[in-house]
């Protein structure tokens, strides 16, 4: 057991390492900064009579007055649109080398020959990516958290519920990205795959009207089949859009739906590499 | 042992492996030879599980080999390594010594030592990326030592390194042969197996076409005695029965058969006082078995 944690802990801490030589870590670091500094430095908001408020951007008026609270609201929902989309697809691409990288020959042997199982080594590489990740959402949700609140005084703890489901959207998303690396070994193909999954999420989600439009039976049930099947990208999204604007939703099936698509997926990957000759 | 490989339709095989079965006791320097594509590497990595044998299994002091558990007495060093160059060489040891469920505190210590004892307590700090291939070697094999492990494999050991640093490697080895760690090394470098393995094993298309103890295989099938002057007579009545003869920069060699007629032809020709060059048992050189063997 104890054996089994220190080597957990060596291989979550080789993926930082490779994620840091790779200015992997830093790349997202200083883009998550770049937008702390936007809303620290560059967004001034202005409140009047603790209700209202002006904002500028870049010393122009953009919004003479509004309310505060949607205000706050618009902006946690917008950042929760960028991590959603160019923050996810940043992310995914960023990551999707670091699984290839460990399959390298001359590399993966010396791995395998260590007491670690294959599945051991695969888990500690995933759980390593996401913390990864992890790290720059928490850092960019909490840092724009923090300055948003004091500066207009709102501290609400929904948007903090966006930490939450990016990063298990993008757990979900990197065990396609493991899979993908276990069998072809192609960062570049693995990120394509996440993008189409991205899009065809956001075209799948349109269902009600879909079952609507499509004529024959079958093609309805390839949709209801593709749609409960593949991650719901832009529902986890929009379940997080709703939860920020204090919005009721439509339950969890999104939420249990993508984990399973990632617990068959991840198994599938763990078990491939179990077999593999290297 | 066995592995076959098979093209994705399974047309076409590839018998890597062909049926191979060696014991390699405990304790005992294991040179395994062959030529490119004998099926070494293939079975140095099904004894490690990074290739699945088609069929067989291979036991690690009693314990099957597919269990990770049995990988943990094992120090290995592949050929071709491609260590992450976003290492130092103390940051890389630590890490495979994690692996192997080395402690913080005990890390600490053995790594400073290992880089020592391999040459390179200067290079700890220093990112791999800028390390030689004969310190990248050592540093593989500080690598393969760093959880005191009871056996070793090593791929091709000596691969890029000078002389200097094969005799420094070689020293590492026997100071842990004499420890009792077992040792199997696989290598191209047959001076270097026969100067260091007790037992050989020769593959050949995947099959093992020899094996046995080293001393056994290149001992003595006869003796050598070379003269430096003999009377003809004389010289004609030892090649009545010595094997051959041969001349050469005015020494004269005789091959005998057994440790008796060359003893009598010893005690002729110092009853007339001719002058013996030497006398010894006739050896083969590993190249030479390596070579007939291979050639057959």
């Amino acid at each position: 057991m104890k054996n089994s944690m220190t080597a957990s802990i060596a291989l979550i801490r080789d993926t930082f390492r490779e994620a840091f030589a790779r200015k992997i870590f830093w790349g997202l670091f200083g883009l998550s900064t770049l937008m702390i500094l936007f809303f620290l430095f560059l967004l001034r908001i202005d409140l009047v009579e603790g209700g209202l408020a002006a904002v500028k951007m870049f010393g122009q008026t953009m919004s003479p007055a509004t309310d505060v609270d949607r205000l706050v609201r618009g902006v946690y929902g917008g950042i929760a649109t960028f991590l959603y989309t160019w923050g996810m697809f940043l992310a995914v691409f960023a990551s999707a080398g670091l699984i290839p990288s460990v399959l390298e020959p001359g590399r993966i042997e010396l791995l395998l020959s260590k007491p670690v199982s294959r599945t051991h080594i695969l888990l500690g590489r995933y759980v390593g990516n996401v913390l990864v990740v992890s790290c720059n959402i928490i850092y960019l949700v909490l840092g724009v958290w923090i300055i948003l609140g004091l500066k207009t005084g709102i501290w609400s703890p929904m948007f903090l519920i966006s930490i939450a489901t990016t990063i298990f959207a993008f757990a979900v998303l990197l065990s396609v990205v493991i899979l993908i690396g276990v069998l072809f070994e192609s960062a570049a193909l693995a990120t394509m795959v996440v993008a189409a999954l991205m899009i065809m999420s956001l075209v799948l989600a349109q269902i009600s009207v879909m079952l609507r439009l499509l004529s024959s039976e079958w093609s309805r049930q390839i949709w209801r089949t593709l749609y409960y099947t593949l991650p719901k990208m832009y529902d986890l999204g929009k379940m997080t859009l709703d939860a920020i604007r204090s919005r009721t939703f439509d339950g969890f099936m999104p939420i249990w739906t993508s984990a399973l698509f990632a617990v068959v997926v991840l198994g599938c990957s763990l078990v491939i590499f179990a077999r593999r000759d290297f | 042992m066995a592995k076959v490989y098979r093209s994705m339709w399974k047309r076409r095989e590839v018998r890597a492996v062909d049926g191979i079965s060696l014991k390699v006791p405990r304790g005992t320097t294991f040179g395994l030879l062959g030529p490119n594509g004998a099926g070494k590497t293939t079975f140095v990595k099904m004894l490690l599980s990074a290739v699945h044998p088609t069929r067989g299994s291979a036991l690690i002091f009693g314990r099957d080999a597919r269990h990770p558990e049995a990988r943990r007495p094992i120090g290995y060093l592949p050929e071709n390594h491609r260590f992450p160059t976003y290492f130092t060489g103390a940051g890389m040891l630590d890490f495979y010594a994690s692996l192997s469920g080395v402690e913080s505190p005990q890390r600490r210590k053995l790594i400073p030592e290992l880089l020592e004892l391999v040459g390179l307590e200067q290079w700890g700090s220093v990112r791999i990326g800028k390390y030689s291939k004969g310190m990248l070697q050592r540093l593989g094999l500080a690598q393969a030592l760093i959880h005191s492990p009871s056996m070793l494999i090593l791929d091709e050991p000596t691969d890029g390194v000078d002389p200097v640093g094969r005799r420094q490697i070689r020293d590492v080895l026997t100071r842990f042969e004499e420890q009792g760690v077992t040792i199997f090394i696989n290598s191209h470098l047959l001076v270097e197996v026969e100067l260091f393995c007790r037992e050989v094993a020769i593959l050949d298309k995947g099959k093992v076409a020899l094996s046995g103890k080293m001393h056994d295989l290149t001992a003595g099938k006869g003796y050598r005695l070379t003269v430096a002057e003999a009377p003809e007579v004389l010289v004609e009545q030892l090649r009545a029965t010595a094997t051959s003869m041969a001349s050469r920069n005015g020494f004269v060699d005789f091959q005998f058969a057994t440790r008796q007629s060359a003893n009598e032809a010893v005690d002729l020709l110092r009853a007339e006082h001719c002058e013996i060059e030497s006398l010894a048992p006739t050896t083969s050189t590993l190249e030479e078995i390596f070579v007939r063997t291979v050639a057959k």
